[in-house]
């Protein structure tokens, strides 16, 4: 380790590790130079010197880890022979599992061959036994054993009975075979005429008996057919008992009125039963899904049962001859024969009742005829249930008994629809006001029959017939009844000839233009004049009465609806038709309400207006442009506000009365807005001194004040203009309405424009007009 | 109404001899599709479908009578709230075509007279079994100032076009009438209330 030695030594490798080459320190000269490079240099050496001992440091580390290293050679030699060995025995044992497995599959193969072996030789043991077991069973007439047997062999692999006609004992199979089949035939025939002769001779056991064996025959139509027919001639001949019964029963008894109603039931009831009963035999013996076929052969019977029932019905009630007179005097309105809507009732509460009972009984079909193929089609393809579905559709949409019962729906309506316009029309001819009631009877009397009439037509059960009388309700109070009404109001409210005289005008020519006005000349005395007077109000009331009813009315049906079809009457389909038809219904009171109000502004223009305007115009001939001494005058003496409260107050006393409160209040506003209207005309016509606008501020006051007592109505904001022109009226000097005005009008809107602030304060006398003019509004 | 979601709210009833096709014209232009063994209509169908008419929304409310005898009374019932009526008949059936003046008298009988009627020949993807003519047709709807078309509802030929005219036919009466309305009652309210004072008496 030569200090000097190192430079030369690193001068010669391959590169150079100093940062100072050989070449710089011999062109070196001075020694300051020299002394610096020494210097690092030696800095260098140093570093050198530490990295050399870490090396060697780290010697025997690395010596160690080579000779365990080299211990382990051997040991690798040992595994890699292990591993060869191992992969040797996986596929060998791989192979051998293979070889088992295939053996096992074969076994397999041989058990399942043997099994068919044993059925076969069941089967052909079975064919021969059931061979034996038929001719045995059939000569000691032991039918079910012989259906068993049979039985047995229809379920026989016909495959087998192929192949075994094909084996060894191919002649004994064959004269088997024959023998069976023609037991067969013969069974079937003979059970097939054993269940014909019960059914011929109504033996309930032995049908029951053979209605049991066809199934096992494959028999099933023919068997369910057969047990039908039976069934058929119990329905027919019970039915055909009932109708007798009614048709000679008593006509006092209490169910005479519907005894048509109630024998339907019967039938209906009947066959109901009859599922009932026999449903869990037909399930056990033919399985599920056969409902419907056996209905299917029922519904025959039962169509032709009701339709004699509704025959019967239709010739002792007369009901198409009543149709015809009714259709007849709908169609030309008068006519020589009409018939009394109350003989009506009886026959169209029979007729929904009759509906309603045909509604229910074909709901029960449809209940448990898709139950029954709910089982049966549980694992049935799409297809089928879909046949089975439209084989249910089918029987109840084209059955007779529906189309029976739509026919005559269809003329229970317009019968109905007769009853309602004639009853309602009744109502209206003998419609009486009694004195102190708001409204007159017709009112509750008319919407007493709608809602009697709809109802029934709910009790059908038949949204389609529920739909159609709302309809007819609706065109009767909307157009026949509402025109009654518009008719009342159309007579008008009479103006008295006390009314004109008191009026002060020239009595004669107005009265001759009012009367020529309402299309007569006026000859009613004061009497007849007051009762004129009442009935127009009273009509005002209906009317109302008549927008609130008709709401209640439909809320009513909603409910009622609501719980036949909680109990199961029609589908979301038919609801929605009975909504959409009831908003309808709901419509027609916005009319009333319409008529309503041009009812009252024809009262406010004939009997409030011709009143209130000279009232009113009388203020222009109390001056007020006035000094102190009339001032005080005025203020001992009312010279016109308090006279006006009291002609008001007694020209609406006979409203307040006669009129509900909501209609009087909507009078009160529709005169309050005329006061204010005409009031304000009257004021631009007068003048005033300072002292007279005074008068008219208190003068208004009285008047808001007294208005304000009688409504409800805000009063104030009517006559916020007039309030406007008082305060105006009221001022000091005219600049003072600056004070006011603008930025200065504070929570005040202003309702008057600025010209009519001009106009307003022209009507001062003290004020000047160049002043006004100068002013900047 | 202001609640609901359309500018205009139409009633359209169709009416017809039975098997012409009511129905399935309905169907066609409510969900698009042709019923294979469409039923006969018991009593009346009622449908819905909002179209978009030059930017308004029409609620067309559709009622879809039966054909058969039997249900005349029922379906009667409907004409006077109608806004529009179909009249429908078979091309390839002559006797539909013939009983057309009953249906008018129908209409005459029992539908408000603001009703717009339109005459409809359907079935014309049978051509070759017409049996009654397209001039014949157009003359007997004009002679009765009726619109007339012809469709398909197999072949959805004019459907669109039926229900989509006639909507538009309705707003534009809708709109003539609340102008006339305008100039006699300044009320508001329903498009068709006349002021009675205005109105001349039925009943006197
Ligand atoms: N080829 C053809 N057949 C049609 C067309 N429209 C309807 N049909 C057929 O005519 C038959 C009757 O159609 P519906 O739509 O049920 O007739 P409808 O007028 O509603 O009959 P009702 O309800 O009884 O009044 C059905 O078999 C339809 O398939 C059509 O445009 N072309
Ligand atoms: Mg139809």
């Amino acid at each position: 380790m030569e200090e000097q030695g190192s430079p030369t030594v690193r001068r010669g490798g391959p590169e150079c590790l100093s940062a100072v080459s050989a070449e710089t320190i011999e062109s070196l000269t001075e020694l300051e130079d020299l002394e610096r490079i020494y210097a690092q240099l030696c800095a260098e050496e140093t570093d050198v010197q530490n990295e050399l001992e870490t090396l060697v440091a780290q010697q025997s580390t690395i010596e160690t880890k080579m000779l365990a290293l080299q211990r382990m050679g051997p040991n690798l030699q040992l595994i890699e022979g292990d591993a060869t060995q191992l992969s040797g025995m996986i596929s060998f044992t791989c192979s051998l599992a293979e070889n088992v497995s295939s053996k096992v599959r074969q076994l397999d193969l041989t058990k399942k061959r043997l099994y068919q072996a044993i059925q076969r030789a069941d089967d052909i043991l079975d064919l021969k036994f059931c061979t034996d077991g038929v001719q045995t069973a059939l000569r000691n007439q032991d039918y079910e054993q012989a259906a068993a047997h049979i039985h047995r062999y229809l379920s026989l692999d016909q495959s087998v009975i192929e192949l075994s006609r094909q084996g060894g004992e191919s002649s004994a199979v064959e004269a088997s075979l024959a023998l069976l089949q023609e037991a067969e035939l013969s069974l079937k025939a003979l059970v097939t005429k054993r269940l014909e002769e019960a059914v011929a001779s109504s033996d309930l056991p032995q049908v029951e008996r053979f209605f049991k064996i066809l199934p096992l025959l494959g028999l099933h139509e023919k068997g369910l057919a057969l047990f039908a027919q039976y069934l058929c001639s119990q329905l027919a001949s019970k039915a055909e008992e009932n109708l007798i019964l009614a048709v000679g029963s008593d006509v006092g008894e209490r169910r005479a009125p519907v005894i048509f109603a109630d024998t339907l039931t019967l039938l209906l009831e009947g066959i109901a039963r009859i599922v009932e009963t026999h449903q869990p035999i037909v399930e056990t013996y033919y399985g599920p899904g056969r409902l419907c076929t056996l209905l299917t052969h029922l519904q025959k019977e039962c169509d032709t049962q009701a339709q004699k029932i509704v025959n019967k019905f239709i010739q002792q009630r007369d009901y198409h001859s009543k149709f015809q007179v009714v259709q007849s005097s709908m169609m030309r309105g008068v006519t020589t024969e009409k018939i009394e809507p109350r003989e009506l009732d009886p026959v169209l509460s029979e007729v929904t009742l009759m509906n309603s009972r045909a509604e229910l009984y074909l709901r029960f079909l449809r209940r448990r005829i898709t139950a029954d193929f709910e089982v049966a089609d549980a694992m049935a393809a799409e297809a089928v249930s879909q046949e089975h579905q439209q084989s249910l559709e089918r029987l109840l949409k084209d059955c007779q008994l529906s189309r029976t019962m739509q026919e005559l729906i269809g003329y229970y309506i317009p019968m109905e629809e007769y009853y309602m316009r004639e009853t309602v029309n009744k109502a209206v001819a003998m419609d009486a006001a009694e004195t102190g009631q708001l409204t007159s009877s017709m009112v509750d009397d008319v919407f007493y029959i709608v809602k009697k009439c709809i109802s029934r037509a709910l009790t059908s059960g038949s949204s389609d017939c529920v739909c159609a009388m709302i309809n007819h309700a609706t065109s009767v109070l909307e157009t026949d009844f509402r025109e009654v009404l518009v008719c009342k109001l159309r007579a008008g409210y009479p103006v008295s000839a006390l009314q004109d005289l008191q009026r002060g005008v020239s009595s004669a020519v107005s009265m001759m233009q009012s009367s020529l006005q309402h299309g007569k000349i006026q000859t009613l005395g004061i009497e007849s004049q007051e009762q004129a007077k009442s009935a127009y109000l009273v009509t005002l009331n209906n009317v109302e009465v008549c927008s609130a009813n008709i709401i209640t009315l439909k809320k009513n049906l909603e409910n009622d609806c609501a719980k036949l079809f909680s109990q199961g009457m029609g589908s979301e389909h038919a609801q929605a038709k009975i909504d959409s038809c009831l908003s309808d219904l709901v419509n027609t009171s916005s009319k009333f309400k319409d008529l309503l109000q041009e009812g009252l502004l024809e009262l406010n223009n004939t009997a409030i207006k011709p009143q209130v305007k000279p009232w009113i115009s009388n203020f222009l001939s109390i001056s007020h442009n006035i000094e102190e001494e009339e001032f005080s005058e005025y203020e001992a003496n009312d010279p016109w506000v308090q006279q006006l409260i009291v002609q008001l107050e007694r020209l609406m006393a006979e409203f307040k009365v006669g009129l509900s409160p909501v209609i009087y209040d909507t009078l009160s506003s529709l005169m309050t807005n005329l006061i204010a209207m005409e009031m304000e005309k009257t004021v631009f016509k007068c003048t005033f001194s300072r002292l007279g606008g005074l008068q008219f501020d208190k003068e208004l006051r009285s008047l808001v004040a007294y208005l304000s007592s009688v409504t409800s109505w805000t009063i104030r904001d009517k006559f916020a203009r007039l309030t406007q022109m008082a305060t105006i009226l009221n001022l000091e000097r005219v600049s003072e309405i600056l004070d006011y005005w603008g930025p200065n009008s504070g929570p005040l809107t202003w309702r008057l424009t600025p010209a009519e602030v001009r106009q307003v304060l022209a009507l001062r006398v003290d004020f000047r007009s160049e002043d006004i003019k100068r002013l900047r509004l | 109404m202001s609640m609901e979601d359309y500018d205009y709210l139409f009633k359209i009833v169709l009416i017809g001899n039975a098997g012409v096709g009511k129905t399935c014209l309905v169907r066609r232009f409510t969900q698009g599709l042709f019923p294979p063994g469409q039923g006969a209509t018991i009593g009346v169908d009622f449908m819905i479908k909002t179209v978009e008419i030059k930017g308004e929304k029409v609620k067309l409310q559709i009622w879809d009578t039966a054909g058969q005898e039997r249900f005349r009374s029922i379906t009667q019932s409907y004409y006077r709230s109608a806004n529009a009526l179909i009249l429908t008949y078979d091309i390839t059936c002559e006797d539909s075509f013939r009983c057309l003046p009953e249906w008018l008298r129908e209409i005459e009988q029992y539908a408000n007279n603001q009703v717009v009627t339109i005459l409809v020949g359907n079935k014309i993807d049978l051509a070759e079994k017409r049996e009654v003519l397209r001039q014949r047709a157009e003359e007997f709807a004009e002679a009765q100032s009726m619109l007339y078309l012809e469709t398909s509802a197999k072949e959805s030929d004019n459907v669109e076009k039926l229900f989509l005219d006639l909507a538009c036919e309705l707003i534009r009466e809708a709109k003539q009438n609340t102008l006339d309305n305008n100039d006699t009652a300044p009320m508001p309210g329903e498009g068709k209330t006349i002021s009675y004072l205005s109105c001349c008496s039925s009943l006197n």
